[in-house]
């Protein structure tokens, strides 16, 4: 994600757990969060759990999200410079008065830089001098994951209906829609190393037709929550649980025409890092003293099973998000 | 033991056979969820949520087994070419087994946070225990979390070691009750700084690390051989047992002596697969001069009568006590703080003066001592001290044993119209940070009672002038590090002030003299202490010998002169052996590569 894409990102978040943008810029958001925000977000337990407890008002706190590190600190500076250019002009002095003002507030930045310097590796927040805490949302960076995991507890099961194209003329026209499976998928290629892969699948429980890209057809329609006027749901033919089976097939057939041959070297790996420790095992348990061997043969299953942690080649597909989509026509 | 990335135990899964070596299992807890649900008519979430969750997940979406992931999430700073290659070939050459053996200076630390870093984003670490020497946790913590964005803590509590990534002191790991703790621990990720600590296999150290369980690892120390080749041995086979063969296997296949490889291409080969060695190029290991000069002193009269009354005082203790060491150590420390200003012997005195007995005849002399204080009026280094900052004209860091002489100084600079800052070790990192900024700004002078720790880093001074000199010689190497090091430009003045007639006067000459303490390679003092100090530490045995001798000045300096000579011909020992170590050097040095650095 660059900084335009987290920019977008982040603007869609605020907007789907209602906070309320106090002010904001193409490199930054200045927020109050909703209580939702909050409590995903402020790492304040205690505090929720208390208002829970007491009904007590919450008081969210603001935040000030910085999603262009550069072009932020850019305009603050250049906006700054411009406030005290005013303020010289303004004293009348000449140019010793500016000198002066710069060199007072040079002492002020170095103070402030020796407060974020030692406060910085924990939050960055001291660093300015306005009360509301400073987060630099990069790619990586602890906050934007935060809202990762935020959007991913929020939006984890769905049940929506497909907005229909256009009104229909006659009261009595009913649309036919179906319900869809919709399942996208992480499937993670694991040994030592590791790679991931995306997949998304919708299963008609009409048909028990899969389609591949599913979470792109969806974002194709307009969906709405509630049940539009005009319309019929086709009847089930198949169970969730069958569905889910068809997409899991369908990705297994798809996964058997990969190339293996990572595993196969990791399992090669496995197999010589094992066979290393063996060598270095066997003499020394047949060498040692009766009453050694129990712990000679403890730590030698234990590196076997470290051996097998590290190099044991797998293969697992877990749900990222789910739900049922209920569509046009019978699919 | 299971990985990382395993769904949670109860959740249902199953499991098929893709190919002959590995399986696919499918997790199928969110099918329950779903279903659940459905039964129960919601509650339903929010379909931007879902959008946002999917294009969170896809941002993050790992293509390609062997690309550097965490590169792209390292905002703050741009690791080195020669750190990244060492964190690549970590990952995809050595599995995340390895020992880092950079020298000093290069950067191990970084290729270590890589190697995490890179491991954490791809989901292959969770949990990493992180193990270093006390002094430097809190530096780790700082790195891990300002560099790499690592939640790192540093361990304090007993609840501490529940946090993902945690850093400890071995010291504190190795100990009852942490010990089962972390025993009990599948730990992702092992990191180990100055390993060669562990290169005995008998140390508690070694079975410790041993008995952990843990999938990757990393050792990193400059120095994996610092006696011989068993040393080697122990450490590689601490990280992948049977890597060198049996212990019999590795001394019959490669060492014909225990500083003397043979097979050197074997042997090579077998070190290349576990461990990574960059080196400074040599051109570049350019260290400028260090111009040591003693500056012999006289005291005042009146400074003359106190270092006298002192000396007096503390035989007239030694000889009535039964032995106490602390109380006596105490003594001997007022000796050597009458050589660095009235203020520091006042700030003893007056803490003895309160520890004794109110109706002790000690309260009597001492405040007799306190007495002579008062008809001082100067000090004679101070003085000096002045006269050679105004020579230099130059910016000068003062070193000091103690904060009251510290405190005087500022006071007496200040009063010469001469810009100084103070530096102690008990400032907060801001103000540390500050104090240094100031140095580099607009003060000349710079007082310090703290050389240890990182941080100040001070190769735009090079001048020195060391005040009053600690007993303990390392501390002596960290304070001319400070300034000595990469990067220092100019060639460094270390000035000694020594007072004549006194007890820094015997210890100048030793340190200078005996050791040649100013003119050590880095590292080598740390070989020679190893062995001098058994039992005791050449500090200790200073004290002994001041209070052993009493009085009599002149078998003080015969006792100091063995003791220098001593130290003298351990030195050549270990000159001797370093030069013994070039095989085993030559070998290790072609595991990796040769750095250009520019400071």
């Amino acid at each position: 994600m660059n900084e335009r894409q987290i920019q977008k990102f982040v603007q869609r978040y605020l907007d789907a757990t209602g906070c309320h943008i106090v002010e904001k810029s193409p490199a930054h958001f200045h927020v109050k969060l909703s209580p939702k925000a909050d409590r995903d977000l402020t790492n304040r337990p205690y505090y929720w759990s208390f208002v829970d407890r007491t009904g007590a008002e919450p008081e969210t706190m603001s935040l000030l999200l910085v999603t262009d590190k550069q072009k932020y600190d850019n305009q603050t500076a250049a906006a700054a410079a411009n406030a005290q250019q005013k303020d010289s002009s303004a004293g009348g002095g000449a140019a010793g008065a500016a000198a002066a003002g710069s060199g007072a507030s040079g002492t002020a930045n170095a103070a402030e830089a020796a407060l974020g310097r030692s406060f910085g590796y924990i939050h960055g927040t001291l660093n300015t001098n306005i009360r509301v805490p400073r987060e630099d949302l990069y790619f990586g960076s602890r906050r934007l994951n935060q809202l990762f995991e935020s959007s991913r507890q929020g939006g984890s099961y769905l049940c929506l209906f497909q907005e229909p194209d256009k009104r229909s003329n006659h009261p009595l026209d009913s649309t036919a829609y179906s319900a869809w499976l919709g399942v996208n998928m992480k499937v993670e290629f694991a040994c030592d190393m590791k790679r991931e892969e995306f997949h998304s699948f919708g299963v008609s429980l009409a048909t028990g037709q899969c389609i591949e890209q599913f979470h792109d057809r969806l974002l194709q329609y307009r969906m709405t929550p509630k049940l539009p006027p005009n319309v019929h749901t086709a009847k089930n033919a198949f169970t969730l649980t069958k569905a889910a089976a068809i997409a899991e097939q369908t990705l297994e057939r798809k996964l058997r025409t990969y190339d293996y041959s990572w595993a196969a070297a990791a399992s090669k790996r496995l197999n010589e890092e094992l066979e290393t420790i063996n060598h270095y095992y066997q003499p020394l348990l047949e060498s040692a003293e009766e009453e050694n061997k129990p712990q000679i043969a403890e730590q030698f299953e234990r590196r076997q099973e470290e051996i097998k942690w590290q190099y044991e080649p797998r293969v697992t597909a877990s749900a990222i998000n789910c739900g049922i989509f209920y569509l046009q026509g019978i699919g | 033991m299971q990985p990382t990335n395993d769904p949670v135990k109860e959740a249902p899964a199953v499991k098929r056979k893709l190919h002959p070596s590995v399986d696919l299992q499918f997790d199928r807890t969110w099918l329950h969820n779903l279903q659940d649900r459905v039964d129960r008519n919601g509650p339903w979430d929010d379909w931007t949520m879902y959008q946002l969750a999917v294009e969170a997940e896809q941002s993050k979406l790992i293509g390609s087994f062997d690309d550097l992931q965490c590169l792209r999430s390292l905002p703050s700073f741009e690791p080195m070419t020669h750190q990244i290659s060492t964190a690549r070939k970590v990952l995809h050459e050595m599995s995340g087994r390895a020992i880092l053996a950079d020298e000093v200076g290069l950067g191990k630390t970084i290729e270590a946070g890589l190697v995490l870093k890179e491991y954490m984003v791809r989901g292959l670490v969770r949990k990493a225990l992180i193990l270093v020497p006390a002094s430097l946790v809190l530096q780790w913590v700082r790195e891990l979390n300002g560099k790499f964005g690592i939640s790192a803590v540093a361990q304090k509590k007993e609840h501490s070691w529940a946090n993902d990534v945690v850093v400890a002191s071995m010291d504190t790991a190795k100990r009852d009750p942490h010990r089962d703790r972390l025993l009990a621990q599948d730990y992702d990720m092992l990191i180990i700084d100055e390993a060669h600590k562990l290169k005995n296999k008998k140390t508690t150290n070694y079975q410790f690390v041993n008995q952990l369980r843990k999938k990757y690892c990393l050792l990193l120390t400059a120095t994996p051989v610092q006696n011989d080749l068993d040393e080697l041995y122990n450490l590689i086979t601490l990280l992948k047992p049977g890597q060198l063969g049996g212990q019999n296997e590795f001394a019959a296949n490669f060492v014909v002596d225990k500083r003397m490889p043979k097979n050197e291409e074997q042997l090579h080969e077998a070190l290349s697969s576990v461990m990574i060695r960059n080196r400074r190029s040599d051109g570049d290991i350019h260290f400028t001069k260090r111009i040591v000069k003693n500056i012999p002193l006289n005291l005042s009269t009146e400074e003359q009568a106190l270092y006298d009354a002192v000396t007096k005082f503390v035989r007239e203790r030694a000889g009535e006590s039964d032995g106490d060491w602390s109380s006596l150590l105490s003594l001997v420390t007022l000796q050597r703080e009458v050589c660095s200003s009235r203020d520091a012997v006042f700030v003893t005195l007056v803490n003895m003066f309160k520890k004794t007995a109110e109706d002790s005849p000690l309260r009597a002399k001492i405040w007799e001592l306190v007495e002579v204080i008062r008809s001082i009026t100067s000090n004679t280094k101070a003085e000096k001290a002045m006269e050679l900052v105004r020579e230099m004209n130059d910016k000068v860091i003062i070193f000091t044993e103690y904060r009251a002489t510290q405190e005087y100084l500022l006071n007496y600079f200040r009063a010469n119209n001469m810009v100084a800052v103070p530096y102690r070790g008990g400032m907060n990192r801001g103000k540390k940070d500050w104090m240094m900024d100031l140095f580099r700004g607009r003060a000349q002078v710079l007082i310090a009672t703290e050389a240890g720790g990182e941080g100040i880093n001070l190769q735009f001074c090079s001048n020195m002038i060391n005040f009053d000199l600690p007993w303990n010689p390392m501390r002596v190497e960290q304070r001319i590090g400070r300034v000595h090091r990469l990067g220092q430009t100019s060639d460094v003045r270390i000035y000694n002030l020594c007072t004549i007639g006194t007890i820094e006067e015997h210890i100048v000459s030793l340190l200078h003299e005996k050791i040649n303490l100013f003119e050590l390679v880095i590292g080598e003092l740390d070989h020679i202490l190893e062995r001098f100090e058994k039992n005791e530490s050449l500090e200790q045995r200073l004290a002994r010998l001041m209070l052993e001798t009493g009085g009599n000045g002149d078998l003080l300096r015969k006792q100091i002169d063995d003791l220098g000579n001593s130290l003298s011909r351990i030195r050549d020992e270990v000159e001797f052996e370093e030069d013994e170590m070039s095989a085993i050097n030559s070998i290790m040095n072609a595991v990796g590569q040769t750095i250009e650095v520019r400071p």
